[in-house]
């Protein structure tokens, strides 16, 4: 028995993700506090992602210095996402205007510690549009580890046609 | 015996004799895996050994440093707490199969979150 998370090499993006994703964080951050998405796709070498999901209301805690979702949240996204074969494949975050775009301790402590998967920071509450210029850490050999610029680049590669599925997360499902 | 319903049967040579004991076929999904642990169960299995080989076969497991880091089964929407319940006692006479979620629970102080959290300013 065991399981062997197949190696990410590249992530494939639509078009529409940076956006949709700020679209969806950008109200918290005017109310001053942290928010955050699930980005689920399917796992290969080359991922690639087709939904993002913003987990708000019951379950989940948006604060001006943190943003926590509850199990019962990640539960109910496991339930929409296991049938349509998708899995998770970033958490992202907001970091408020003027802090750092930098995994902290307790943000490492607390990400999804699974081989591959990204931890992405946006930078000034996603007033930073551009996803260059966001933290962007992949998880392996027990930590996180940030992308330079250039891995940015060639990891990352946006694609307009490929399709985006969106929605909102609580602890009683996910509303599409 | 029944071979044509729900569950299946499997057959066990015990002391010279033929017992007949169902089996469930146990699927359980973890949302960072791109796919779920199947396995087959004799009905008298308990939620324990169910979790346990689940997180066994996702290569995670509880563990405490400064937080402390435990993963649950899910079923039905319901957290199971009770580790000695049997799949017989849980599904009752359905028992075509039974799909869990494993998720992980982060304890930090009294408040259990699975989240990003910055509580300094240092990012």
């Amino acid at each position: 028995m065991g399981f062997n998370y197949p190696p990410i090499e590249h992530w494939l993006v639509p078009k529409n993700l940076f956006e949709r994703t700020i679209e969806g964080v950008l109200p918290a951050t005017q109310h001053r506090r942290e928010s955050g998405a699930l980005w689920l796709g399917a796992r290969e070498k080359i991922a690639k992602i087709s939904a993002v999901l913003f987990p708000q209301g019951m379950g989940v805690e948006e604060r001006r210095y943190s943003w926590r979702v509850s199990p019962e949240v990640f539960g109910a996204v496991t339930r929409w996402a296991a049938p349509r074969s998708l899995c998770l494949l970033a958490v992202v975050h907001t970091h408020l205007p003027g802090v750092p775009s930098v995994l902290s301790w307790t943000d490492r402590a607390f990400g999804v510690r699974v081989p591959g998967v990204l931890a992405i920071v946006i930078s000034e509450g996603g007033y930073e549009t551009d996803y260059r210029r966001w933290g962007w850490y992949v998880f392996e050999n027990s930590d996180y580890t940030r992308f330079s610029g250039s891995e940015i680049a060639s990891r990352v590669t946006v694609r307009s046609l490929t399709e985006l599925e969106w929605g909102t997360a609580d602890a009683n499902g996910v509303w599409t | 015996m029944n071979t044509t319903g729900e569950s299946q049967v499997n057959r066990e040579q015990v002391g010279g004799a033929m017992i007949g004991h169902e089996v469930v076929e146990v699927t359980v999904s973890y949302l960072p895996a791109p796919k779920p642990f199947h396995h087959v169960y004799g009905e008298s299995t308990v939620i324990g050994t169910i979790r346990l080989d689940a997180m066994q076969f996702f290569g995670v497991s509880d563990h405490q440093d400064r937080d402390k880091h435990e993963f649950f089964v899910e079923f039905r929407g319901r957290r199971l707490t009770d580790m000695t319940q049997t799949l017989e006692g849980l599904l009752g006479p359905n028992r075509e199969g039974a799909h869990f979620n494993l998720i992980e629970q982060i304890t930090q102080g009294a408040a259990a979150w699975v989240s990003t959290t910055r509580p300094s300013s240092i990012g």
